[in-house]
């Protein structure tokens, strides 16, 4: 087949638009398999965006269950056109779809099905930072996921490779809810933490089916962080009033439990999202050290039980049994 | 359609350095070399004594087509190196006054407005612009590039800067704590002995995030495996009918000043330079595109590595305009589908930081290291070593130079290699710089007191001693001393 060109996929309906490209779901025209299209305008005037050779480059590193293979990549005169793997939803529009047999609020999936996610999740993530890859953009949205339940990172057009030391990096990274306060405080020597906490936001999200902190702006995405996790000093964070948003007007807000708005979250669930969702970077958990959590102790049991019958190191994860209902 | 990602500004640049200090006029680059210029030294260069002498059989002695002009078979002779410049450069020019950045591309900001992704939950409506902080880049960026940078933007000063501890202190413990041994076993090193002794000093960076302690093992095996599958073929240029190793040299050479110039990360630099040798390892190039290859590479890498990329404008400024944006652009379309995109190059950086640890990351030894590192990608005989090696021998060598003391167990560990498995390239090491001066431009930047001389004093230094690394049948740094 000639996959270097673009018509040897049929393009069949949009799938998506980001503020770059679009995503088309496209079939094979010689294998009748089915892909996602996404198509990069060149910018006639800079050429090849930068955000599209990071996420090339890095997707061709990343081979992984948990994130969305990249196929091949076909450029052409005007535009460029990455080929992924085809995935069933995003996770943003399968919440929103989504209302639990037993009631609830639209949009809250079930506690198994969250699990499960948060584990894929939590190993893509560990799998980039191990790869010394930040994604810097998780969000619903950008978490893809198919019938057989599993989930996968995509969209790694602000990721990027970073070095030991963390370089210096863009302040301007990952979508206002979901970025972290280090981040929203004006740091630009964020590092691995960064993903960590817009995972936990994620997991909440999951449970209640809205977005933990939705703010509005810079500001009011700190306050509203602060209304939850208690607004920040010296003494709680030292060092704080030396980035660039501090303010000493911010009204001070008193630590809530996260259980007072998660009440549907079990214990172990909540000390987890507790240890992700750390107002200082270097007090959140690893994405390896969340996966070490016995919340997900069953998970980790049976993936390994499967890796032992298979005789090999990395288990192929789809979702127990009891789960494959959850999509 | 959102708006465009790009967002272009002019920047005056009020930070450049004075340009007197690039240039090269014909009478400097005379007094800085003779007819020399590293040419193409024999392959067996280490076991015979390299002198001044026997040098200047490189270039003549190779049958190869001609220098541009194809009727010009007789070769250049090597003498007049401004000629040969003049082939690889166009206009043989160093960097002049027009060069400097007019306009910078901004990188990741998107801005998801056009996404109203919340269906019916309206309380939850997505503002227009939710990835619009209002802070940092997004804030004017004029001339600001250089004081808004805390540590990697601040590029090569920076470098002589410790990573800071516990975020942004920027303190250095110096405390030794010396810890039981590790439990980790680093491949690759034979040692098991001395693996008892070495010492772990990552644990001590668990409360500094930016040393990503926890995965810092993961990420270094994996640079490991990286820097092998981005290796050049070290021979491509017996592939290039039109190219010679030199013109390579006064390329990069050249690149060094671009990258100074627009204020580049050390990473492009490194970066830039393995792109141009990958490229050249797959596809034949003509003489007189060498030049545009080397300008994309550093365009491409520009865009990978650098938060602020310089807008392709520059790059046309740079080479003299020598050739249009259009050419550039579609050069950088052909040089990334050569490369199938694969830009996963371990900077050498990180390697050379890494064993930098194990030296107390003391300054003035990593100054060292660094121009000899640097070394590296100047001199095509380091292309068939992996550039964790070399930063081992950079590193190995400025200790030397320093007294620094013995290549123990703690630096055999971070450097991952032992001193014999560096002896080959500590060779190569003193041999180039006990050889004629050959790239002026890198000479010159390491000549500054910023870079605490680094190329004078390692030059004066090998002048001293070459003869008997080279030659001396005893290798005998494991004293850490210069020999007496
Ligand atoms: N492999 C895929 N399979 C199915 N759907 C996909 C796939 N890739 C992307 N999509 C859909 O297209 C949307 C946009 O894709 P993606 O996030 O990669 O584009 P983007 O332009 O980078 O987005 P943005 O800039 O808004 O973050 C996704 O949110 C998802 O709904
Ligand atoms: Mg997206």
């Amino acid at each position: 087949m000639d996959k270097r060109h673009p018509s040897s996929f049929q393009q069949l309906e949009k799938l998506g638009e980001g503020t770059y490209a679009t995503v088309f779901k496209g079939r094979n025209g010689s294998t009748g398999q089915f892909v996602a299209l996404k198509e990069i305008h060149l910018d006639s005037e800079e050429g090849t965006p930068s955000t599209a050779i990071r996420e090339i480059s890095l997707m061709k590193e990343l081979k992984h269950e948990n994130i969305v293979s990249l196929y091949d990549v076909i450029h052409t005169e005007n535009k460029l056109m990455l080929v992924f793997e085809y995935m069933d939803k995003d996770l943003k529009k399968y919440m929103d779809s989504y209302q639990a047999p037993g009631g609830g609020p639209r949009g809250a999936l079930e506690a198994n099905t969250i699990k499960s996610f948060m584990w894929q999740l939590l190993r893509g993530i560990a799998f980039c930072h191990e790869n010394r890859v930040l994604h810097r953009d998780l969000k619903p949205q950008n978490l893809l996921i198919n019938t057989q339940g599993q989930l996968k990172l995509a969209d790694f057009g602000l990721a990027r490779a970073f070095g030991i030391p963390v370089n210096t990096f863009s302040n301007e990274v990952v979508t206002l809810w979901y970025r972290a306060p280090d981040v929203l405080l004006g740091s630009r020597t964020y590092n691995t933490s960064i993903d960590i906490w817009s995972a936990g936001c994620i997991m909440a999200e999951m449970f209640t089916g809205r977005p933990l902190f939705p703010g509005t702006t810079n500001e009011d995405q700190l306050q509203k962080i602060f209304r939850l996790m208690g607004t920040p000093s010296e003494r709680s964070w030292p060092g704080i009033s030396s980035f660039p948003e501090y303010k000493t007007t911010w009204p001070v807000y008193a630590t809530q439990e996260l259980r007072a708005i998660l009440p549907q979250m079990d214990g172990l669930g909540l000390q987890l999202l507790g240890q992700m969702l750390q107002m200082r970077p270097e007090m959140r958990c690893s994405a390896q050290q969340a996966l070490n959590h016995p919340w997900f102790a069953e998970l980790n049991q049976r993936s390994q039980q499967q890796a032992a019958a298979q005789g090999q190191f990395a288990p192929v994860q789809g979702m127990v049994a009891g789960q494959q209902r959850a999509y | 359609m959102p708006p465009a990602r790009t967002v272009r500004r002019a920047v005056t640049d009020e930070n450049a350095e004075a340009i007197g200090t690039q240039r090269l006029t014909r009478a400097k680059a005379a007094t800085l070399t003779d007819d020399v210029i590293a040419g193409d030294p024999p392959k067996k260069a280490l076991t015979t004594k390299r002198s001044a002498t026997n040098v200047t059989t490189g270039p003549l002695a190779r049958k190869r087509t001609a220098l541009g002009d194809v009727s010009n078979v007789a070769k250049k002779d090597p003498v007049e190196k401004d000629d040969l410049k003049k082939d690889v450069l166009s206009r043989a020019t160093s960097l002049s006054k027009s060069a400097k950045p007019s306009g910078i591309q901004k990188q990741p900001a998107r801005l998801n407005s056009t996404r109203a992704p919340l269906g019916q939950k309206s309380s939850n409506a997505a503002p227009s612009d939710l990835k619009r902080s209002g802070s940092g880049i997004g804030g004017p960026v004029n001339a600001k590039r250089v004081k808004s940078a805390s540590k990697s933007e601040d590029t090569e000063a920076s470098e002589n800067v410790p990573p800071p501890k516990n975020g942004s202190s920027g303190k250095m413990k110096t405390e030794e704590k010396v810890k039981p041994a590790s439990v980790e076993v680093d491949e690759g090193v034979d040692l098991e002995s001395l693996e008892d002794l070495a010492k772990d000093l990552d644990t001590e960076d668990m409360d500094d995030p930016l040393m990503v302690a926890e995965y810092v093992h993961e990420i270094f095996d994996y640079m490991k495996q990286l820097e092998i599958s981005t290796m050049p073929n070290p021979d491509y240029m017996d592939d290039q009918a039109e190219l010679e190793w030199k013109m390579r040299g006064i390329l990069v050479d050249w690149l060094l000043e671009v990258h100074t110039r627009f204020r580049l990360l050390p990473e492009t630099l490194f970066l830039a330079v393995n792109i141009i040798d990958r490229f050249l390892s797959c596809k034949v190039v003509q003489l007189e595109r060498l030049q545009l290859v080397g300008v994309t590479a550093m365009f491409i890498a520009s865009k990978y590595e650098e938060v602020l990329s310089p807008h392709v404008q520059n790059f046309v400024h740079v080479a003299d305009d020598g050739f249009p944006e259009s050419e550039i652009l579609s050069a950088e379309r052909f040089v990334l589908t050569s490369l199938d995109y694969d830009l996963s190059y371990p900077n050498p950086m990180n390697f050379l930081r890494r064993i930098s640890k194990a030296d107390n990351y003391d300054i003035q030894t990593r100054t060292l290291g660094k121009y000899l590192l640097e070394i590296g990608c100047l001199d095509h005989r380091f292309l068939k070593h992996p550039p964790s090696l070399v930063a081992a021998s950079a590193m190995y060598l400025a200790r030397l130079v320093m007294n620094r003391g013995e290549w123990d167990a703690t630096l055999v560990k971070y450097a991952g290699y032992t001193e014999e498995e560096i002896q080959p390239v500590f060779k190569l090491m003193v041999d180039y710089l006990a050889a004629p001066v050959a790239h002026d431009a890198f000479f010159k930047k390491y000549a500054s007191k910023k870079f605490l001389k680094a190329s004078i004093v390692l030059r004066q230094w090998a002048k001293k001693w070459a003869p008997e690394y080279l030659n001396g049948a005893v290798p005998q740094p494991s004293s850490g001393r210069t020999p007496s």
